[in-house]
C-alpha cells in the first residue's frame, strides 16, 4: 500500500499529469453536457408530442360526451406512437439521433413502410457522430490511461534503472501491477464519476441502477486498457517503443476492428433494399387495388357477420379490404428484411468482444436506452399496435357503428412497455464479464511477460 | 546529399518489419475498401435500377383515373450513387435513397441506408477515404518520429553534423524518403483503386478522372504534410518519445476529437430546426400564404375573380376549360412559393453548417481534406441538394402535366373524367443528370485552400526546423 501511495505521490508531482486530467476533465464534462443537451431536445419532442394526443383526446371526448361519432373520424386521425426519452440520454446518444422515436398510426397507413427520420440533422453530423460521453468513455478513455500508463518499465528498461531495481530484488509483477494502477486510478475514478453523474442525471427510476452498472462497464473497461500497457511493458524496449505500440493497439481495438465488423455483418447480412421494398409494396397496392370488389366481396363471404346492411360495401370498407391484402402480401417481405436486420444485431452481439470497444459501446448504448434492443422493442410493439387498431376500427367500420362515450376507454392507445430489467441486465452483465474476462487474460499474459528473467534480459 | 538520405531512409523504412506489416494491414485495408465498396455500390445501383423500372410499370399500369387522382397516386424515384462512392462513401449512408413525388406536397428524401445497419457504422464506415484520413497519417507519424530525435539521443544526429553535411539536407532528405516510402506503399493501392474506377460506368462516368485526379492531389498533400510535421517535430524534439507524444496527440486531435467536436459546436452556433416545427411552419404557411396575410383560401378566391374577369364570365361553369384544373395548378404554384422557401432555408442551413466545419479545417486538416475529398466524390450535401432538387422539378413538372391534363381534357364541372395509359406514358421518366466538375469545384474551393495553407505551412515549418536543427535540444 505504501508503494502505491508512493506512485500516485510521484504521478501528480509530474505537471503533465495535471494537464492530461484537467482534459479529460473538459471532454468528460463538454461530453456530458451535449448528451444532456441531446436527451433534453427528446424530452420536449415527446412532450410536444403528448400535448398533442392529450388535446385530441380531449375534443373527442368533448364531442362524444355530446353525441355518437362515426368511427372514420376518429380512425383517420393518425395516433403517434411513441417512444418515451431514453432512461439514461446523457450517457449516449447511441442510434437515437438517427431512429425515429414517433410513429404515426392511422388505420390508413397500417400497410405504408415507415420512412420516419429522428431529426432534421445535418448527414456529416450524423456521419460524424456527437460527442457525448460514451464518446470520450469508449474513443479517449483509453488514449488518456494509456497516456498516463504506457511507460510502466520500458522507460527504466532503457535507461538501465530496471535492472538495478531488480536487482534489489524486487518483484516486478507486484510492482508493476501497484504502478499501473496508480496510475490508472485518478483517470478510472474521473471516468466512473462522471458515468455516476450521468446515471444520476436520468429521470427513469432505474436511472441510478444503470448509472452503476455503466460505472461497472467503464471500470472493466479501464482494466482491460491498464493490463493492456502492463503487456506492453513486457515486450518494449524503450519508453518511445511503448508509447508506439500502446498507439497501434488503440486504432486497431478502437478503429479498425470495429469497421471490419461492420463489414463482416453488412458482407453476411446484407440489408435487402429499401427501394424495391417501397415499389413491391406499391405494385401489391396497385395490384389490391384492381382486384378491390372482388376481394371486398370474398371478404364479406368470410365474414358474413362483418356485412353492413345489403352487403353495400361503400369505398372506405373497400379500401381497408384492399389494404388487408397488401398486408398479406408484403408480410414475407417485411419478416425477411427484419429478419436480415436481427441477424445482422446477432452478429454484433456476438463478435463484439472481438475488441472490448465495441462491447463498452454496445453496454452504454443498452444502459442509456438508445441502444439497438430498445428500438427494437418499440419497432415491435408498433406492429402489435397496428394490429390492435385495426382489430379494433375495423369491424365499426364495416358494420357502420358510431362510436359512442362508452367506447372512450377502449380505445386503441399506444404505451411503450419497457423491457424486463433482467432482460437487458442480463446483456449488459455478459458484457461485463467478457470485458473482465479479456482484462484478465492480458493481465495473465503481462505477468508471464514481467518475470524478473524476461525483464532483464 | 539529399538524395543519398532519402534513399538511406527509404531503405531502412522498408527494412523496418514494424513498418512492412503496418503498410501491409493499410494496404489490405485500402484494396478490400475499395472492393467491398464497389461491391455495395454495384449492388444498390442494380436494386435501384429494378426499383425504378417496377415504379414506372406500377405508374403506367395503374389503370384509368382522374388525372389529379394519379397526382395523389404519385411515384417513387430513387436516388444513383455517385461512382466515386467507391472511394469515399460520405454522407451517402445518411441520406436518404427514395423520395415519394405527389400532388401537394414536397417530401424529403426518405430510407437512409444507415437506419438499416448497426451501430457498428457509427464507429465508421471502413473507407479507402478512411484510411487515407486516419490511417495512412498514423503510419507517417510511426515511421517519422524517430528520423531525427532518434539520432539525436542515440549522438548519430551530433556525428552527421560534424560531418559538414548540411542541416537542411538533413531535413528534407529524411522528409522525402519517409514520403517516397509512403507513396510506394500506396502505389498498388491506387493502381487498384484506379482500376475499379475505370469499371464505374455510371452517371457522370466522364468526368470521373478530373475529379479522381483532384481527389489524389487532395491526399497527397495531406499525406505530405503529415511528412512534413512530423519530420519537423522530430527534428525540434528532445527525444523520440517527446516527438511521438507530441505527434500522436496532434493525430488524435485531427483525426478523432475534431470531426465529432467540430460539427457539435458549429451546430451549437448554427443550429438546424426542428423536425416537428419545421413540418408544421410549412403547414401553416401553405394554409396562410408565406407573409401570413393572404390566406390560401382567399388567394384563391381573388384568382377566381380575376380569372372569370378576365373571360368575361360570371360562373366558373362557364369558361372554356375545366375549372378545377385550372385552380390545381394555381395551388400548386403558390405552395411551390412556400416550399422553396422552407426547404431552401434548411439546406443553406446545412451547407452553412457544411462550411464552418470545413473552415474548422484551419485547426485540424482533416476536415478540410473530409470536406474536399465529399464534395470531389460527389458525395456531399450539396450534391444531394443536387438531387434532391432535380426530383423536386420533376415532381412538378409531373402534376404540372396532370394538372393540365385536367384542366384541358375534362369538360367544365365533369367530376367523372378519367385519363389513362396513354397519359400515363407520356409523363417524362426522371433522369438525374450529376452536377459538372465546376460545381463540385466551387463546392470543394475553401476546402482545397486551408489544405493547401496547411500545406504550404508545412513545408516552412520543416524548411524552419531545418535552419534549426542542432544536435542537442534543451
Amino acid at each position: 500500500m505504501k508503494s502505491f501511495g508512493l506512485e500516485l505521490k510521484l504521478l501528480f508531482a509530474d505537471r503533465a499529469t495535471w494537464g492530461l486530467l484537467v482534459v479529460f476533465v473538459a471532454t468528460l464534462v463538454y461530453g456530458l453536457v451535449n448528451g444532456a443537451e441531446a436527451g433534453a431536445r427528446a424530452r420536449d419532442n415527446a412532450e410536444a408530442v403528448q400535448r398533442d394526443a392529450f388535446e385530441w383526446n380531449r375534443q373527442v371526448r368533448e364531442v362524444l360526451e355530446r353525441q355518437s361519432l362515426d368511427p372514420r373520424q376518429v380512425a383517420g386521425r393518425p395516433t403517434s406512437a411513441l417512444l418515451p426519452p431514453a432512461p439514461v440520454p446523457a450517457l449516449a446518444v447511441g442510434q437515437s439521433d438517427l431512429l425515429p422515436s414517433v410513429e404515426q398510426v392511422s388505420l390508413w397507413r397500417l400497410e405504408k413502410p415507415s420512412e420516419g427520420r429522428a431529426e432534421l440533422e445535418n448527414p456529416s453530423r450524423l456521419m460524424a457522430g456527437r460527442f457525448d460521453l460514451a464518446f470520450v468513455l469508449v474513443w479517449l478513455f483509453p488514449l488518456f490511461l494509456l497516456a498516463a500508463a504506457y511507460d510502466l518499465c520500458a522507460g527504466d528498461r532503457e535507461s538501465g534503472t530496471l535492472r538495478m531495481a531488480l536487482a534489489q530484488g524486487a518483484s516486478p509483477r507486484r510492482w508493476i501491477a501497484l504502478r499501473a494502477l496508480a496510475r490508472g486510478t485518478p483517470i478510472l475514478a474521473l471516468a466512473v464519476a462522471a458515468t455516476l453523474f450521468a446515471g444520476s442525471s436520468g429521470t427513469a427510476p432505474d436511472a441510478g441502477q444503470r448509472g452503476a452498472l455503466a460505472a461497472l462497464v467503464v471500470l472493466a473497461y479501464g482494466l482491460f486498457w491498464l493490463a493492456v500497457a502492463a503487456v506492453i511493458n513486457g515486450f518494449a524496449r524503450s519508453a518511445a517503443a511503448a508509447a508506439m505500440a500502446a498507439g497501434t493497439i488503440w486504432v486497431v481495438f478502437v478503429l479498425v476492428v470495429p469497421t471490419l465488423l461492420n463489414v463482416v455483418v453488412e458482407s453476411l447480412h446484407p440489408a435487402p433494399s429499401r427501394a424495391e421494398l417501397v415499389a413491391e409494396a406499391r405494385a401489391a397496392a396497385s395490384d389490391a387495388e384492381k382486384r378491390g370488389n372482388e376481394l371486398i366481396s370474398s371478404f364479406y363471404r368470410d365474414h358474413p357477420e362483418l356485412a353492413p346492411p345489403g352487403m353495400q360495401a361503400d369505398m372506405m370498407s373497400r379500401m381497408l379490404a384492399v389494404q388487408d391484402e397488401v398486408g398479406r402480401a408484403m408480410e414475407p417481405v417485411k419478416e425477411r428484411f427484419d429478419e436480415a436486420i436481427l441477424a445482422q444485431q446477432q452478429v454484433v452481439d456476438r463478435w463484439r468482444f472481438a475488441s472490448p470497444a465495441i462491447a463498452t459501446h454496445e453496454a452504454l448504448t443498452e444502459l442509456a436506452g438508445t441502444g439497438y434492443w430498445r428500438h427494437r422493442a418499440f419497432r415491435e410493439q408498433v406492429e402489435a399496435f397496428k394490429g390492435a387498431v385495426h382489430a379494433y376500427y375495423s369491424p365499426k367500420f364495416h358494420k357502420r357503428v358510431p362510436l359512442t362515450k362508452a367506447d372512450l376507454p377502449h380505445f386503441p392507445r399506444f404505451e411503450f412497455a419497457e423491457e424486463p430489467a433482467s432482460v437487458w441486465r442480463a446483456r449488459v452483465l455478459a458484457g461485463v464479464a467478457g470485458i473482465l474476462a479479456l482484462a484478465l487474460a492480458c493481465g495473465i499474459w503481462a505477468a508471464t511477460r514481467l518475470s524478473p528473467q524476461k525483464l532483464s534480459a | 546529399m539529399i538524395l543519398t538520405i532519402a534513399r538511406k531512409e527509404f531503405v531502412d523504412a522498408w527494412r523496418d518489419g514494424r513498418f512492412r506489416v503496418g503498410a501491409l494491414l493499410v494496404l489490405v485495408l485500402l484494396v478490400v475498401a475499395g472492393l467491398l465498396a464497389r461491391q455495395q455500390v454495384e449492388r444498390a445501383q442494380a436494386e435501384r435500377a429494378s426499383a425504378a423500372e417496377l415504379e414506372r410499370r406500377n405508374w403506367v399500369e395503374q389503370g384509368n383515373k382522374n388525372s389529379h387522382s394519379a397526382g395523389h397516386y404519385g411515384v417513387n424515384v430513387f436516388k444513383e450513387s455517385s461512382p466515386l462512392a467507391v472511394f469515399d462513401r460520405g454522407v451517402e449512408p445518411f441520406v436518404g435513397t427514395a423520395v415519394f413525388l405527389e400532388a401537394h406536397r414536397q417530401n424529403q428524401v426518405a430510407f437512409l441506408p444507415a437506419q438499416d445497419a448497426t451501430a457498428m457504422r457509427r464507429f465508421g464506415e471502413l473507407s479507402a477515404a478512411l484510411a487515407l484520413q486516419v490511417l495512412v497519417p498514423l503510419l507517417v507519424i510511426l515511421l517519422a518520429f524517430g528520423a531525427i530525435a532518434g539520432e539525436r539521443e542515440s549522438g548519430t544526429l551530433r556525428q552527421v553534423l560534424s560531418l559538414g553535411v548540411s542541416p537542411s539536407a538533413i531535413v528534407l532528405g529524411k522528409a522525402l524518403g519517409l514520403l517516397a516510402s509512403v507513396a510506394a506503399l500506396l502505389a498498388p493501392a491506387a493502381a487498384i483503386l484506379a482500376w475499379l474506377l475505370a469499371r464505374a460506368a455510371g452517371p457522370g462516368a466522364s468526368e470521373v478522372w478530373t475529379r479522381a485526379g483532384w481527389l489524389a492531389a487532395a491526399y497527397g498533400a495531406y499525406v505530405t504534410l503529415f511528412a512534413a510535421i512530423s519530420v519537423a517535430v522530430s527534428a525540434s524534439t528532445r527525444n523520440a518519445r517527446t516527438s511521438l507524444t507530441i505527434l500522436l496527440t496532434f493525430w488524435a486531435v485531427n483525426c478523432i476529437v475534431a470531426p465529432r467536436l467540430a460539427s457539435d459546436v458549429v451546430h451549437g452556433s448554427l443550429p438546424t430546426p426542428k423536425l416537428a416545427e419545421f413540418e408544421t411552419e410549412m403547414q401553416k404557411d401553405v394554409q396562410d400564404g408565406l407573409d401570413g396575410h393572404d390566406s390560401r383560401s382567399k388567394q384563391l378566391e381573388a384568382f377566381t375573380r380575376k380569372t372569370l374577369q378576365e373571360h368575361g364570365k360570371s360562373r366558373v361553369e362557364e369558361l372554356p376549360f375545366n375549372f378545377q384544373g385550372h385552380v390545381m395548378l394555381e395551388s400548386e404554384r403558390l405552395a411551390s412559393v412556400v416550399f422553396d422557401h422552407h426547404f431552401g432555408k434548411l439546406w443553406d442551413r446545412i451547407q452553412e453548417q457544411d462550411r464552418a466545419v470545413a473552415l474548422c479545417g484551419v485547426a485540424a486538416p482533416m476536415l478540410a481534406l473530409r470536406s474536399a475529398s465529399m464534395a470531389f466524390a460527389g458525395t456531399d450535401f450539396a450534391h444531394h441538394r443536387r438531387f434532391a432538387r432535380a426530383a423536386e422539378e420533376h415532381r412538378r413538372e409531373f402534376v404540372r402535366l396532370l394538372n393540365e391534363d385536367l384542366k384541358y381534357n375534362a369538360r367544365p364541372g365533369d367530376h367523372r373524367y378519367t385519363a389513362g395509359r396513354e397519359l400515363w406514358e407520356r409523363l417524362p421518366v426522371f433522369q438525374f443528370e450529376p452536377p459538372p466538375f465546376a460545381f463540385a469545384w466551387s463546392e470543394a474551393r475553401r476546402s482545397v485552400l486551408v489544405l493547401l495553407g496547411w500545406f504550404a505551412a508545412s513545408i516552412l515549418g520543416l524548411v524552419w526546423s531545418a535552419t534549426r536543427l542542432r544536435a542537442v535540444v534543451a
